[in-house]
């Protein structure tokens, strides 16, 4: 069993962070911009690569909470690093400290599924929707189908 | 052909994505529904052979792989059923207004696609969809969405059992034609040629009453004559064999709150406190109530039917002074439609209890009913009866019969021929046995 700092290092490692010439494509091309008005350099994959290669503690950082874990910057990095990868790491052993409360709990399967912050940028989008439907949208995509299905099959 | 709107610098705006109307140039454009092509998926025919998804993940990635179709075929081996979850093309779609990149557009021809230029695969269209339709592929990462293969599809091309196939929609809306016509001709002959023959009052060589008029007569005069019994028995036995139609189709103030419905199409909403449909009865009650008091068809006076029957002719406007409200209630059609009838018409209410021992309903739901992606038999009913958030979150709703005028708008407007009338003991909606909601 590693400890949770061999698990960071792990996961920093297989993201391959060390590479990062901080070039910047992956923050100019992360869709958080869009979503967040209150996107940072904190907040933003660059940081949060600098911050990794730092050392800093980001677990409890709420700025990990607001990655979609889309393939964007993964896909222009000239280096090959990862940000999804190790924001994906990094949650799962945040989560598994019991740092999981801004992950979002399907209510029929009990699974964490998608970040709190993201859930609500969905959900303010959609704002015109009807409460009801807001609930169904909370629940996670496997058991949205499932539940569809069993209303009409 | 509507061009989008003007780009700036190359940004796109979420305008230039949502749903896009084609220019009307020719009267058929008026008349005929734009007629979008769409998948209907029939989970009876179903086998869960997977034949949909080997052909999809072809057309997509160029390997036969299941995992990147964007078609999904849910197999429960338990009960023996399989479903299908593909993309429904919604008129309103969800995952246009989601998505963060503005990569998924909806076109003139009604195909929502996912522009594969922005996409960067971070699955929010997935969260925002009630169906979860995009897929994700869990190989590479990537979202698939079905785009209709740009109008062909390979899975209806490829589906062995046909249970899926594609469909355009209902060529041509007659019912709606058929309803005008009726209720201009019932207008012309309740208002115009036998003058007031709708009404109690009136009543020289009734042979149609109305019920209302009658209660406020028996309470008024505390007796029971049997020639007017037999007069309102015409209506009663229509509203028991057929429903609402007097107010659907017959109704002269129901046609005049129809035109100007037609005449003024935005609404600006109805005052909460006033939305109860218990009012009606409340209304009747007292009608009645105070004909017993006075002595006189209290509420006749100022019923807008009433108004609308005694108006024409000779004597019209001195004997139908109340002709004063037709006017003032027609302008209830500005805040929300038939909001006289759903809310505050006596007649209205006695035909309402009547059809509790009605023999037609209207199902809504079956295999064809696409749900939330349509939800337009909600937008056309003038009652308001159908639940859109309830269509919204894929479930059919119940419509209440006591409700419905059946002016059979969801019937004519659904493109897929899932609403549909049938009799009161037939269970669930054709096709499916019992429920639907399982």
């Amino acid at each position: 069993m590693e400890s949770t700092e061999q698990a960071v290092d792990r996961v920093k490692r297989e993201a391959g962070i060390y590479a990062c010439v901080e070039c910047g494509r992956c923050s100019a091309v992360c869709p958080m911009a869009e979503m967040y008005t209150t996107f940072s350099v904190a907040m933003s994959p660059r940081g949060v690569i600098k911050k990794a290669i730092m050392g800093d503690d980001l677990i409890h950082d709420v700025n990990l909470w607001y990655c979609t874990e889309c393939n964007a910057g993964t896909d222009v990095c000239p280096q090959g690093v990862s940000c999804r990868d190790l924001v994906r790491g990094l949650r799962e052993i945040a989560v598994k400290n019991g740092l999981g409360d801004k992950a979002q709990i399907c209510p029929r399967c009990g699974e964490r599924f998608v970040a709190v912050p993201v859930e609500e940028f969905v959900l303010s989008r959609l704002a015109a929707e009807a409460p009801d439907v807001h609930e169904l949208l909370k629940v996670c995509p496997a058991c949205r189908r499932d539940l569809y299905v069993t209303r009409n099959a | 052909m509507s061009e989008p709107a003007k780009k700036q610098d190359n940004i796109i705006t979420l305008d230039d994505l949502r749903p896009r109307q084609k220019e009307r140039s020719y009267l058929a454009d008026y008349v005929m529904p734009a007629r979008h092509p769409n998948i209907l998926f029939d989970p009876r025919k179903c086998i869960g052979c997977g034949t949909c998804e080997m052909v999809c993940s072809k057309r997509n990635r160029s390997v036969i792989a299941p995992a990147s179709s964007s078609i999904k075929v849910l197999r429960d081996e338990a009960k023996g059923k399989n479903f299908a979850i593909y993309c429904q093309h919604c008129r309103k779609p969800l995952c246009i207004e989601a998505c963060p990149t503005r990569a998924i557009e909806k076109d003139e021809n009604g195909i929502v696609s996912i522009n594969k230029l922005f996409c960067v695969e971070c699955g929010l269209c997935t969260l925002a969809c009630p169906e979860s339709a995009p897929l994700r592929d869990s190989k590479t990462g990537e979202i698939n969405k079905c785009d209709l293969c740009g109008g062909d599809p390979l899975c209806v091309k490829h589906c062995p059992e046909k249970a899926l196939t594609l469909t355009r929609g209902k060529f041509f809306r007659w019912i709606k034609f058929a309803r005008w016509t009726v209720q201009a001709a019932s207008f012309l002959l309740l208002v115009m040629i036998f003058v007031g023959t709708f009404c109690f009052f009136k009543a020289g060589q009734v042979s149609f009453a109305c019920p209302t008029g009658m209660l406020q007569n028996i309470a008024a005069s505390k007796t029971i004559v049997l020639a007017t019994l037999s007069a309102t028995l015409a209506l009663i036995v229509l509203t028991i064999l057929l429903g609402r139609v007097f107010c659907g189709w017959i109704c002269p103030f129901g046609f005049v709150l129809d035109v100007v419905g037609t005449l003024i199409p935005k609404k600006i909403g109805w005052p909460k406190f006033l939305k109860s449909r218990l009012t009606k009865y409340g209304v009747l009650g007292g009608a009645v109530g105070a004909s017993a008091v006075l002595g006189f068809q209290s509420f006749c006076v100022v019923c807008p039917i009433g108004a609308l029957c005694r108006s024409y002719g000779a004597q019209g406007f001195v004997k139908g002074a109340g002709v004063a409200v037709v006017p003032l209630l027609a302008s209830t059609e500005i805040a929300q439609r038939r909001a006289w009838c759903r809310y505050f018409c006596p007649v209205g209410a006695v035909l309402a209890l009547l059809t509790k021992l009605g023999l037609l309903k209207i199902v809504i739901g079956a295999t064809n009913c696409k749900k939330f992606s349509c939800t337009q038999c909600a937008e056309v009913c003038p009652m308001g009866i159908i639940d859109r958030d309830l269509l919204r979150q894929g479930i059919s709703p119940k419509i209440p019969m006591s409700e419905c005028i059946m002016c059979m708008r969801c019937i004519d407007r659904c493109p897929y021929g899932a609403a549909k009338l049938r009799f009161r003991w037939q269970k669930g909606v054709p096709g499916i046995p019992g429920e639907t909601r399982i």
